[in-house]
């Protein structure tokens, strides 16, 4: 195990260090060279990481870096793809670091293969005297025979020898077990049959059982009677919505759309999120239907999806170009594209939203900062009543910052070269665009030590204001309002993604605002390597959310394949535009 | 329903009729039914007639659909077993709901109080509520092997008794004793006295009892329990603490579950309870928070100084309550050097009270730390570190080459480990 282990964190040290000509991280150089081919739409900067003799080196580099600058107007706009937040970004950095232990989960095998024909009762007494395990027999090949999906006829046959053991009762759970085979199976008669049992034994179900029940029924002519057992689930417990899902693809099934909408509605009054299979559900159904009061509604789905940032699948993405060519006389024209770095959609050339907040909601997201991130109703635990005034009153008496530096953050990015160092020459290197520079760390930076060197950090303030906090207060917090403060032209570097502080919002909707301007004003660093060039991951300036101009619509979505984690947004589109 | 019934009806008038022909008319086909017709009918008799029949009959050939007649046709006797009650309302419903899971072996409790399900019902979510059935599914368990094991023993017992009433009745009496038999109560007076003393001259030990509004009433009652353990070892320990409940509010839930767990002896307690803070009660120079946030770590035990610690179970994430709590009031804070002398594997830094009370009374007697961590949870840590033989200066050595601190040590213990596994 030990060895094992040792083996592990050895291929982790090969494979996280790239520049030995391991690994996947060895595309860094080569990527960016192409970035250098692509200068011109692509705005970046880079700087090589300083060691002393190549100090010459590095001056005409960050010279160059200069003359990019003067091309550009504001100076910063450096993007290497994918973005920070693009979908899969996160697997890959994971796959970058593979994790020390494998969890292979072994499968249990069964002592007792399972039938895959019919048994008489005596072959089922016979298999189970063969049975070992603990527990009733009856309920395990139950649970067995459900997990494999074996074919109803088999299940039958056991539920026969039970009834015949049982005085033709047969239990609850087995019954359960069965109709679950059968709907799997699509047995509708069968379920039917089960139904009829059910209704006449118990008085009333469990949601379990309610929920395979109107799963089966929905394709029945007696699909109505699923809707009854809905309204049963509803006397106790809210239904899920695989139960609204359900109901609804029934009521479209058989053509009753007032009933599906109605549905709908109780969905979202009761602050359940749909399932992206119902949304698509009501728009493949709408390409048959020739009308406007369900084209609106449809459209309303789509507005739904803008405001609660739901992203479609892909199959859903399919769905909606469909429906929206298959609207008469509208000539809708549909197509997957990408959007360029500069917001440009690449099908239609119109520009997306950009990612900046409202006035509104920029005062509305600082204020809840201020509130919940950094106050959280008990100012003693990320700071002190004391240290936030310094800090206010700092913050008061500079100017505007331009970009806004974590510095502990930034200074153990390369943990091959000395912290000040690093941090210095970030901050040099920023410092030469004439840009307001503010660097927030802790006390203990200024404290001369073999990684804190006294005549780098005096540099360092030299070129940046510079705020330290208490050793035990977080710096975090005072980024993000340092920033939020200086306006919306400031941005901050960290490589923090800021799960925790987006946690201390209050709700979804602050999250989601929070994340937006995240998103609009984090700059990562991109290269992790000393002895490479610093790339700065640049913002997006426009915002991946369901969106329209009227003529047209933009709709981003989830690649089939893709893992996409919530803190990412997809990268693909669907650009819908009136052919005039 | 009524369309149903009919069917319903007709159905079973005719299948039990089948079951008596289909044996009789065609003695050849071998069903299910016909299988225990033969059982019963001639049950001495071994089944001979194993139909080897499975490769050459197709499958319809086994009666499969015959146990959907008898369970349709039991209606009124399956009705009577589930509990069924007229009126409509929720709680009924719930009480359905919960026997249904219960038959679909689901972890649910089979008795329910009223009181109980009124708190199922209030439940915000469906895990919250799923959750609170399965500890009370488990707390039902709990209790009934109790009852059992607590019977089972009594049993013994008497078996027991009976057998000595005829041995050894005469024995007892010759026997001569220098005490009677009064050890209990001999030794609760004389933790009394050693408690009465601490009161007087013993080192403050301060329980901070002000972290009730950051607990569910879950953790507050784990919190009280793990008091209460404290409080025990304390008294039997050799030199008690003085424990003082500092911010002890009276009529607060903390109190109200002191008194409700110590019954009448809560006013007999040699312990200081006090509705003031302990920065009014000692000077704060000499006051030590102890929390597993803090920055520093404590190196001796200190015999002139006032231990506090947190009484607070923080089961949701909340970083930082009692640091925060110290920062405000301005006090020295301490943290136990776990990651000094214990390889540290899983689990949260933050000990239990009366692990930490334990560990305090072994430092104050012995002011040796191997021994006083003896009781943080083995699951904890792989190992002690030995660092007695390096010395001070080897050890900061060890400490700036991070990937070798400890190496060969836990190398070691894990293949010692490795052996006793395989």
């Amino acid at each position: 195990m030990t060895c094992l282990a040792g083996i592990r964190s050895f291929l982790k040290l090969w494979k996280s260090k790239p520049y030995l000509g391991l690994g996947p991280g060895h595309s860094h150089p080569c990527l960016f060279l192409t970035d250098c081919g692509l200068r011109n739409q692509q705005r970046w900067f880079s700087l090589k990481t300083m060691s002393p003799q190549n100090t010459k080196a590095v001056n005409m580099l960050a010279a160059k870096g200069r003359l990019v600058k003067k091309r550009d107007e504001d100076g910063i706009k450096q993007i290497s793809p994918p973005s920070l937040f693009a979908a899969g970004a996160a697997k890959k950095r994971s796959e970058m670091n593979p994790p020390n232990k494998d969890h292979t989960v072994l499968l249990q095998r069964e002592n007792t293969p399972l039938p895959t024909k019919p048994l008489s009762s005596e072959e089922w007494d016979k298999l189970k005297e063969d049975y070992t395990g603990k527990g009733n027999f009856e309920n395990w090949i139950g649970a067995q025979m459900s997990r494999n999906h074996s074919s109803v006829d088999v299940a039958k046959s056991l539920l026969a020898w039970v009834a015949a053991k049982n005085n033709g009762i047969v239990g609850y759970n087995l019954l359960v077990m069965y109709l679950h085979i059968c709907v799997f199976h699509k047995q509708t008669s069968e379920v039917v049959d089960v139904y009829e049992i059910m209704k006449a034994r118990y008085k009333s179900l469990e949601p379990g059982a309610y929920t395979l029940l109107i799963r089966g029924l929905i394709h029945s002519d007696r699909w109505r009677e699923a809707l009854q057992l809905l309204e049963d689930i509803k006397k106790v417990l809210t239904p899920s919505v695989r139960n609204y899902d359900d109901c609804i693809q029934g009521a479209l099934l058989h053509q009753d759309v007032n009933m599906a909408w109605n549905l709908w509605e109780e969905l979202l009054s009761c602050n359940l999120t749909p399932m992206l299979e119902t949304l698509k559900a009501f728009f493949d159904f709408g390409k048959d239907i020739r009308d406007d009061h369900y084209s609106s509604k449809l459209l309303d789905i789509l507005l739904y999806l803008r405001n609660n940032h739901l992203y479609p699948g892909e199959s859903f993405a399919h769905s909606i170009k469909t429906w929206f060519e298959s609207i008469p006389g509208k000539q809708w024209k549909g197509q997957f594209t990408t959007i360029q770095k500069s917001g440009q959609c690449s099908g239609c050339g119109n520009t997306v939203e950009p990612i900046h907040l409202s006035p509104e909601e920029y005062d509305f997201l600082k204020e809840k900062i201020m509130m919940d991130v950094i106050d959280g109703g008990n100012q003693y635990r990320k700071t002190t009543p004391q240290e936030l005034k310094r800090f206010e009153s700092f913050v008061e008496s500079c100017p505007p910052f331009d970009i806004v530096i974590d510095g502990l953050n930034v200074a153990k990015m390369f943990p091959k070269a000395r912290e000040s160092q690093s941090l210095l020459e970030v901050v040099s290197l920023l410092a030469k665009q004439n840009l307001q520079l503010l660097v927030l760390g802790r006390k203990h930076m200024l404290k001369q030590s073999s990684r804190w060197r006294k005549d780098e950090m005096e540099k360092v303030q030299k070129q940046a204001y510079c705020f330290f906090a208490d050793d035990i207060s977080e710096d975090d917090p005072f980024l993000l309002y340092a920033t939020m403060n200086s306006g919306n032209h400031c941005r901050f570097i960290t490589n923090d993604l800021m799960r925790d502080h987006k946690a201390c919002l209050p709700d979804a909707k602050t999250q989601r605002l929070f994340f937006k301007w995240q998103r609009g004003h984090q700059l990562a660093i991109k290269s992790v390597f000393p002895g490479s060039h610093i790339i700065f991951q640049h913002t997006v300036d426009y915002d991946t959310v369901v969106q329209t101009t009227g003529d047209s619509w933009h709709i981003p979505y989830d690649e089939a394949l893709v893992e996409r984690c919530s803190y990412e947004v997809p990268t693909k589109w669907l650009c819908l535009h009136r052919r005039t | 329903m009524s369309v149903f019934f009919k069917m319903n009806v007709s159905v079973t008038f005719i299948r039990p009729f089948a079951r008596y022909l289909v044996p009789l008319t065609f003695p050849k086909k071998r069903n299910l039914y016909s299988a225990i017709m033969q059982r019963h009918m001639s049950s001495k008799i071994p089944a001979v007639s194993y139909p080897n029949k499975e490769s050459t009959s197709p499958p319809e050939q086994l009666e499969l659909d015959g146990w959907k007649t008898t369970m349709k046709s039991s209606v009124q006797e399956a009705v009577s077993t589930v509990p069924s009650s007229k009126d409509e309302d929720t709680v009924a419903a719930t009480r359905e709901l919960i026997e249904m899971w219960r038959l679909l072996g689901r972890n649910v409790p089979e008795h329910i109080t009223e009181e109980e399900l009124k708190t199922v019902m209030e439940c915000t979510s469906k895990s919250a509520q799923r959750k609170y059935l399965k500890y009370l599914y488990i707390k039902e368990n709990l209790k009934r092997a109790k009852l059992l094991k607590k019977e089972m023993k009594a049993a013994a017992k008497k078996e027991a008794q009976k057998a000595n009433l005829f041995e050894t009745t005469e024995e007892n009496k010759e026997q001569n004793f220098l005490f009677l038999r009064f050890w209990d109560r001999h030794k609760n007076i004389a933790m009394g006295w050693k408690g009465a003393q601490a009161m007087q001259f013993g080192q403050p030990l301060v329980f901070d009892m002000s972290y009730s509004n950051y607990m569910k009433p879950k953790d507050l009652q784990n919190t009280v329990s793990q008091l209460l353990e404290s409080e025990g070892c304390n008294r039997r320990d050799i030199d008690p603490f003085h424990i003082y409940f500092c911010n002890l509010e009276i009529g607060s839930a903390y109190h109200r579950e002191l008194v409700r767990y110590y019954g009448e002896k809560w006013d007999k307690l040699l312990i200081t309870a006090t509705e003031k803070s302990y920065v009014d009660l000692f000077p704060k120079d000499n006051i030590i928070y102890l929390t597993a946030d803090s920055p520093n770590v404590m190196t001796t035990y200190k015999h002139d100084k006032i231990y506090i610690v947190g009484s607070f179970v923080d089961k949701n994430i909340q970083s930082g309550v009692s640091l925060a709590k110290a920062k405000q009031l301005n006090l020295a804070t301490e943290r136990l050097p776990l990651d000094k002398y214990l390889q540290w594997s899983t689990g949260n830094k933050n000990l239990t009270l009366d692990q930490m009370t334990r560990i305090l009374l072994c430092l104050k007697n012995t002011g040796n730390w191997e021994e006083a961590l003896k009781f943080v949870p083995r699951r904890k840590h792989v190992g002690f570190l030995d660092i007695s033989k390096h010395s001070e200066e080897l050890l900061n050595r060890l400490k700036k080459a991070k990937t070798f601190n400890s190496f060969p040590k836990r190398t070691l213990s894990r293949q010692t480990q490795k052996s006793w596994y395989e």
